[in-house]
């Protein structure tokens, strides 16, 4: 029963199953599946097979490696494979492993790791304090940091539980019986209902709507929120009902689990027929059926091995560059108290000596105290005292800094109304709360321009038909360039035919109406206008009349083009999978009306490779056309020859166009041949079910029918600038920031982008580098890749050496202009290389503002870290698309757009906002805020450690270098978590130099972050300063003055006496002298001071009122009230904090008035301000698109030859995923298949009506 | 437009951020006002307490020397561990009324009291309760004698100091009470009454004084007097109180019995009668304190009213920021 044959390439997987007729073909199916066992190498292959099932069947069939076969309804045969279950745990702990894997996590912070080798080191009788001082706030920490953990986990836990639990509808014994999510395995048959989500990956089987089609909602996976359309193969559409589908039996090979969304190879086998499956009949886990009363699906993957579950890694956490500073801080606080303790050791091996007798050091005396050892008397004194200084590392800084910053992030930047976004009901949301300071130290912010700085708004504006202009309207780039040339623009009178509807901002009467059949070549226009209406992949929707027809694309440009169609009488109003259904006004005669029908044959679809788009199209007549749009790069190479005129002025008409800041598309069309056309089409059909390299090979079918076009002419779509961009600009740029825009559009587009968003202006000197001269092009067109490199690459070394000379000249020069830069993607990629890239950076960084254009993601990423990693600038990287991904991750902070394009660069981001004028609220004052907190935070707890160590060192000189504690241990181990914690905390939510609105008026306090005014060593250095005044106060006043009786009894104090005074008045002082640090006080600030000063008051009351029968030495004992019996008591807790905070108070006298911060003298000039809670301003949108003037200029600043643009700028950022081209794979997602089969809907709806 | 918005945010002062709160600003004005107040309420405090420390009447005698006979000068320590009699005798002269109760202290130097392991060889629970009287863990090397442990245990009881004081007028004896000298609390609660000695000083070598095993602990007072450590190597101890009045210029004869072992670590000895006041001993350290820092904080308003004069700076004067000061703004 051997059948044997040539193995086919696996690639090509068009499996043939023999039959053998007494058996079923699922029998079949099996196996030769078991067979198969053995000889493919992944996770089935060794299984052990039940010999029964062993005959050899068919013909030998190798696997690639890494697929996996799953048999559809028939868990057993699945069994053996053991796919993994559906049950998703997203947890990260379980009850078992929370302890130790949660304590492992908290130890892998050194400051939590040295706290716990202190508290070994003092259980041993080395130690001169008892554990607990250690261990008490070492354990409070980990309890807060834990119980955090928990929490979290708990809910992901609650989370899991209610997704695993929700009931499913899965095919058993003829009846679809609910069972849970997590019981689902591979292969089972589910039904989902409408609005229902899909439990697992799915092989869409069968949908109750007719022509096998359903909708799904992606939102889940990319926040797009369109439907998609999914279809399933013809030949399972009937495994609809219950007993139906009981009798479907299939083998479905596919790959292995993997995590992009947008691609799927496989095969169903099934009854013989192998059938190719694509991405369009899979249903991914997370998404939901919408427009669908449900649909029957076979579960291809489960659990974590859907596409979803292997996209959810975690992304690596950025850490911010003050936390990476405050490394260096504690690195240094180590480092102090290690001279401390060597200082202290030395002294010990000096003191220790047999002649104090009454210290008992007899000959058996214990190593620490033996006189005749002093090397090893210092050695075991280091590690005493490096136990009782451990307080020198402030051990709940971290703790304190997590929990000031998470709220700062939660209550403050997500809720805060200045950046609600009232159109779309969006604040801006914290996604990371470990970046707020970052925030208020940015220096250069990389933009994105479609979508951050415009609004991805597109309004069909002009066009070029024939070699004629078409639309009398004019953008703003070329008002300001009227009104620099003293010609007073008058606003034209829009004429009555004048429409502006979204997406078309067009005025012209000789077009409208059916005007255009008295033009020059009213045949021309018709193309252009049934081009528009045909060669797109948009849906209609809603009523099919032109007023309340919508159109959804996944590309505005798309929708504005057939909205023009709309407006210029070819109403495109219905879509059916094979046809598109046209209601053309005007073209038989004036006035009359008709639905044409054509018939869509193949749709050649956009991608970035391509930048075209073509269908081909039957006429009602029988006429096969072919319609292109793409860029006029694209286009004009695949001409036919002739029509040189048209091509001219069309050129011509592109150029105007684009540098109006206007985005272009050249539109072509191509009559076909029958034959030509069959032929082609088994090509495509071909390339089409291929398994492997499916996209490149339909690329170059594409490639063989999109040529000998006939130009039609082109159209002009206007990009609309966001709200307030260019004021947001120009504050930033007040600010410090130098802002980069990265954009994949052209040159012009992207300068009058940039003169438009202020970003440049005509006093700058702008330089720029463009591969698009003659020069380059001459050489493009003869010579071959490498010489072609070569030469751009002299190129842009000799400019850039140019450049650099020249900006160093300027930089030098008295009125010191500043300076931009415009490069664009080609040059960038020479630039980038290692030789030049210091010339570059050089360069970049002389310049105020630097425009890169035509670059790619991966090109806006090396941008991006050139800054950061060469320059050692705190970087920003803002944008709202997939092409924006690999910046935002490369920044410092990146930060997405949630606005209309998708979810990817949000889920990518640290910070999303809703507008890009947001930035100003972001850094100016949630930035700059968090940044002064943060420094205030760390300085303070630096400062208040150093301090009450320091006294201790002091103490330690008078003890014999014994390393006898100061303090009594349970003061010491509070004084971090109780006595000092809160008004930290208090600080680091609510001080504020200035007031929110005063942060954006003056933006140039943000300069103060930019040069780490508030972080320095010297800053750091003032505050040890400070620290060491202040302990030798606490101890010198407190001790020396101690030395008598303290009331008429004439009794003595003891060393805990002294202690206790001392300790109180450490409290006391570093607790005002938090409030003194404070630029606002609220009643918060005095609750917590009071508060915090309260608690050691009624702390010590207690803990000295009482005897325990644990053992702890009878210390402290009653110490406050022997103490509080003196008047000794009152005058040194009043004379000690005011000496100690003397220090600080002439320095701050001093420093205001001599050497004033700038926020200081903002404070002064509002003195009298009463606070500025306006409210009712908040919602209020600053619209500053005023035309800014002679912003065009740029454009003529271009070297004249260079300008060959012609504002290509069509993009379709719904089709590709950035990952997915990253992994070399090519418009993964099938706009077209969406489009037509959504056609669907509109079928239908008449229907029920 | 949707124009049912939902509000999802809590529209309050905290998330907003708008707190009401005070704004000082550290204005000139503030700054000689703040040092004006507190030299107005340092000065009088400093002249209160230098007052109040001046009428304090102090005799200090430093007697480790002086106590020791001239030829044996060249080895003190030799002299102190001998059995010799240490009896020493010395006159001081009043200078001044001193009112009753007079406290006799004796101060010792370079007795490093605080020393780690001194602070900790002592055990609390033994003092406090006879049924603790083997819980001396805490206590080596002065923890057991002879198998059995020793009350009160440890080096600090061991090193009790056993100097003792007498003191006559005119032939007449002036009555040491040395009752009352301890903390009450000491006595109260460290202290058991029904704690004897055990033990004390049976070791070869003696530390220091001896105990009367018939009392009990809590009235030890010098016992309770010495285990309350001091904080300092140089520390006073209170011996006792002479409860008359001792008129100026009179004659007062010391008998001191200079037992007590400081010459091994050239430590001081010293006796001191002082009277008191509301402040306690004679302290000048807190008056010259509050005064210096008074006259400091008074000569820097002073200072810096003239500084403001002479370089003024109008408040909030733009000038002064950054970007106005260098316009080109790097």
């Amino acid at each position: 029963m051997q059948f044997l044959s040539t193995i086919p390439p696996s690639g090509f997987s068009l499996r043939i199953v023999s039959a053998i007729p007494k058996m079923s073909g699922w029998d079949r199916v099996r196996s030769s599946r078991s067979r198969l066992g053995g000889l493919s190498r992944n996770s089935h292959a060794s299984e052990p097979q039940p010999s029964s099932r062993t005959v050899r069947l068919g013909r030998v069939q190798p696997q690639a490696p890494g697929y996996r076969t799953i048999y559809c309804n028939d868990r057993e045969a699945n069994l053996p494979v053991r796919f993994k279950g559906n049950s998703i745990a997203t947890t990260k702990y379980s009850i078992f492993t929370f302890l130790p894997k949660g304590l492992f996590e908290q130890f892998r912070r050194v400051a939590n790791l040295y706290f716990l080798m202190i508290s070994i080191l003092s259980t041993t009788p080395i130690s001169p304090v008892h554990p607990i001082t250690n261990v008490a706030p070492l354990s409070l920490v980990l309890f807060v940091s834990l119980v955090k953990e928990a929490f979290e986990d708990w809910k992901r836990l609650q989370n899991d539980k209610a997704i695993n639990s929700t009931l499913i509808g899965v095919l058993q014994d003829q009846k679809w019986e609910h069972i849970p999510w997590r019981k689902l395995q591979v292969g089972d048959i589910v039904r989902v209902k409408q609005d229902g989500f899909f439990p697992a990956d799915l092989l869409f089987l069968a949908s109750t709507n007719p022509d096998g089609i359903c909708y799904i909602e992606t939102a889940n996976l990319d926040g797009e929120t369109n439907l998609k359309i999914r279809k399933a193969l013809e030949r399972t559409w009937d495994f609809l009902t219950p007993d139906k589908a009981s009798k479907f039996k299939g083998e479905m090979q596919c790959e292995q689990p993997n995590n992009s969304l947008y691609t799927f190879t496989g095969n169903l086998i099934v009854e013989n027929q192998t059938l190719p499956l694509s991405p369009n009949q899979i249903l991914l886990r997370g998404c939901s059926l919408r427009n669908t009363e449900y649909i029957v699906g076979a579960v291809i993957f489960t659990g974590h091995e859907t596409k979803v579950m292997m996209n959810a890694m975690n992304v690596p956490s950025k850490r911010s560059t003050l936390e990476r500073k405050l490394d260096k801080l504690i690195l240094t606080l180590f480092g102090a108290l290690f001279l401390m303790c060597l200082i202290g050791a030395v002294g010990s091996g000096v003191f220790i000596s047999r002649k104090y007798y009454y210290l008992g050091l007899g000959e058996s005396v214990e190593n620490q105290f033996n006189p005749s050892n002093r090397f090893l008397v210092a050695t075991l004194t280091m590690f005493t005292l490096i136990t009782l200084y451990s307080t020198i590392i402030p051990i709940s800084l971290y703790v304190s800094i997590e929990t000031v910053k998470f709220i700062q992030s939660t209550q403050f930047i997500n809720k805060d109304l200045h950046m609600y976004h009232i159109e779309t009901n969006t604040l801006a949301l914290a996604r990371t709360s470990n970046l707020n300071e970052e925030l208020g130290q940015v220096e250069y912010i990389f933009s994105d321009k479609t979508g951050t700085l415009t609004r991805n708004l597109m309004d069909f504006f002009k066009c070029s038909i024939g070699g004629e202009v078409y639309g009398t309207g004019n953008t703003e780039t070329q008002k300001g360039a009227a009104q620099r040339n003293g010609i007073i623009v008058e606003e034209v009178w829009k004429s009555a035919t004048a429409v502006h509807e979204k997406g078309f901002n067009f005025d012209d009467a000789r077009l409208m109406r059916g005007a255009w059949r008295n033009e020059r070549n009213p045949d021309t226009c018709k193309e252009f206008f049934r081009c528009l209406a045909i060669c797109h992949t948009v849906l209609p929707e809603g009523d099919e009349s032109p007023e309340k027809i919508t159109y959804q694309a996944a590309s505005p440009d798309e929708a504005a083009l057939v909205t023009a169609a709309k407006n210029f009488g070819f109403l495109f109003y219905r879509r059916t999978p094979t046809m598109i259904k046209v209601r053309e006004s005007h073209v038989e005669k004036m006035g009359k009306t008709q639905d044409v029908s054509y018939e869509i044959l193949n749709v050649l679809e956009f991608n970035s490779t391509r930048k075209r788009q073509s269908v081909v199209c039957r006429y009602p007549d029988g006429r096969l056309v072919l319609y292109c749009k793409g860029a006029d790069s694209v286009i004009y190479e695949r001409l036919a020859d002739g029509n040189n005129e048209i091509k001219k002025s069309t050129r011509e008409h592109l150029e105007q166009f684009g540098s109006a800041g206007l985005r272009t598309l050249c539109l072509a069309y191509r009559d076909l041949s029958c034959n030509l056309y069959e032929s082609w089409n088994e090509k495509f059909i071909q390339a089409k079910s291929s398994l492997r390299d499916r996209e490149k090979k339909l690329d170059e079918v594409a490639d063989l029918i999109e040529n000998d076009l006939i130009l039609i002419g082109s159209t002009a779509i206007e990009d609309k600038l966001q709200d307030g961009v260019p004021s947001c600009i120009e504050t930033l740029a007040r600010a410090g920031i130098k802002i980069w825009v990265l954009t994949g559009d052209k040159m012009e587009t992207a300068i009058n982008i940039a003169y438009a968003c202020k970003l440049i202006n005509n006093d700058m000197k702008q330089f720029i580098i463009s591969s698009e001269t003659e020069a380059i092009r001459e050489v493009e067109n003869q010579g071959g890749q490498v010489e072609i490199a070569r030469f751009i690459k002299e190129t842009v070394e000799q400019e850039l050496k140019k450049c650099l000379k020249e900006a160093q000249r300027y930089l030098c020069a008295v009125s010191r202009p500043k300076l931009a830069l415009i490069i664009d993607g080609k040059c960038l990629t020479y630039a980038l290389e290692p030789s030049l890239r210091g010339n570059l950076l050089n360069l970049s960084l002389n310049c105020s503002s630097v425009v890169c254009c035509r670059v790619s993601p991966l090109q806006k990423a090396q941008v991006t870290s050139l800054v950061k990693k060469g320059a050692q600038k705190i970087t920003l990287s803002i944008g709202d698309g997939a092409n924006d991904v690999s910046m935002i991750q490369a920044a410092h902070v990146g930060i997405g757009i949630s606005g209309l394009e998708g979810m990817q660069a949000v889920m990518a981001s640290d910070f999303a906002i809703a507008q890009f004028r947001f930035l100003t609220d972001l850094l100016l004052v949630h930035g700059r805020w968090s940044y002064l907190r943060i420094c205030k935070v760390v300085m303070y707890f630096f400062y208040k450690n150093l301090t009450f160590t320091l006294t201790q060192f002091w103490f330690t000189f008078q003890t014999g270098f014994s390393g006898q504690r100061f303090y009594d241990d349970w003061n010491q181990s509070l004084y971090n978590v109780i006595f000092t914690a809160l008004p930290v905390i208090i600080v680091g939510l609510f001080d504020k130099d200035v007031s929110a609105s005063l942060s954006k008026k003056y933006p140039e306090l943000y300069k103060e972050g930019i040069r780490n005014s508030f972080f320095k060593w010297r800053v750091v250095g003032v505050w040890a300063f400070f620290s060491l005044y202040q302990s030798l106060v606490f101890y010198h006043f407190v001790t020396t003055s101690s030395s008598n009786g303290h009331n008429f009894s004439g009794k003595m104090f003891g060393l805990w006496d002294v202690s206790t005074m001392a300790f109180t008045c450490v409290v006391v002082t570093v607790n005002l002298r938090l409030l003194m640090a404070c630029n606002s006080i609220t009643r918060w600030h005095h609750i917590s001071v009071a508060g915090s000063i309260l608690a050691w008051f009624v702390f010590i009351f207690i803990y000295s009122g009482i005897m325990t029968p644990y053992d702890r030495q009878e210390n402290v004992f009653f110490v406050i009230y022997v103490l509080m019996s003196t008047f000794y008591f009152y005058l040194t807790l009043l004379l000690v904090p005011i000496v100690a905070l003397l220090g600080d108070f002439i320095y701050h006298g001093l420093q205001r008035w001599f050497f004033p911060y700038d926020y200081q003298i903002i404070q002064e000039i509002h003195r009298h301000d009463p606070d500025d809670n306006s409210r009712e301003e908040l919602l209020e949108i600053g619209n500053q698109l005023t035309p800014e003037e002679q912003r065009s200029y740029a454009i003529s600043q271009l070297p004249r030859e260079t300008s060959k643009h012609t504002g290509f700028a069509f993009d379709s950022p719904g089709y590709e995923s950035f990952f997915a081209s990253q992994q070399g794979v090519y418009a993964p997602q099938k706009p077209w298949d969406v489009a037509r089969r959504a056609s669907m809907r509109s079928q239908r709806t008449p229907k029920k009506i | 437009m949707n124009t049912n918005l939902c509000f999802c945010y809590s529209d309050s002062k905290f998330t907003q951020q708008e707190l009401p709160a005070c704004k000082p600003i550290l204005t000139p004005q503030w700054v000689i006002s703040a040092f004006m107040l507190v030299s107005f309420v340092f000065i009088p405090i400093g002249v209160a307490s230098l007052l109040a420390s001046r009428d304090v009447v102090e005799i200090i005698y430093q007697y480790e020397t002086e106590c020791i006979p001239a030829p044996m000068r060249g080895d003190k320590l030799k002299f102190i561990q001998s059995t010799e009699n240490k009896t020493c005798n010395r006159k001081l002269i009043v200078p001044k009324l001193m009112k009753q109760p007079i406290y006799v202290y004796y101060q010792l130097d370079n007795f490093f009291q605080n020393h780690r392991r001194y602070v900790k060889s002592r055990s609390d629970v033994q003092l406090q309760d006879p049924k603790n009287e083997n819980d001396t863990s805490s206590c080596d090397p002065e923890d057991l004698s002879n198998g059995s442990p020793i009350v009160p245990c440890g080096l600090i009881a061991w090193s009790l100091f056993n100097d003792t004081y007498s003191f006559s007028r005119n032939n007449q004896n002036l009555t040491v009470n040395k009752r009352g000298i301890s903390w009450k609390s000491d006595r109260d609660s460290k202290f058991g009454d029904n704690v004897f000695p055990k033990n004390f000083q049976n070791g070869t070598i003696k530390g220091g004084a001896s105990l009367d095993t018939t009392i009990p602990l809590s009235e030890q007072e010098d016992l309770i007097v010495w285990m309350r450590t001091a904080a300092l190597p140089t520390f006073r101890k209170l011996y006792g109180k002479i409860e008359v009045d001792l008129q100026a210029n009179e004659v007062i004869d010391v008998t001191l019995q200079n037992n007590y072992n400081t010459y091994s670590f050239d430590g001081k000895k010293k006796l001191v009668l002082s009277t008191t006041s509301w402040l306690g001993g004679k302290n000048n350290f807190l008056g010259i304190a509050y005064l210096t820092v008074g006259g400091l904080c008074f000569f820097l308003a002073m200072a810096f009213a003239v500084i403001y004069l002479v370089k003024p700076r109008r408040l909030g004067d733009p000038s002064y920021l950054s970007w106005n000061k260098n316009p080109a703004g790097h």
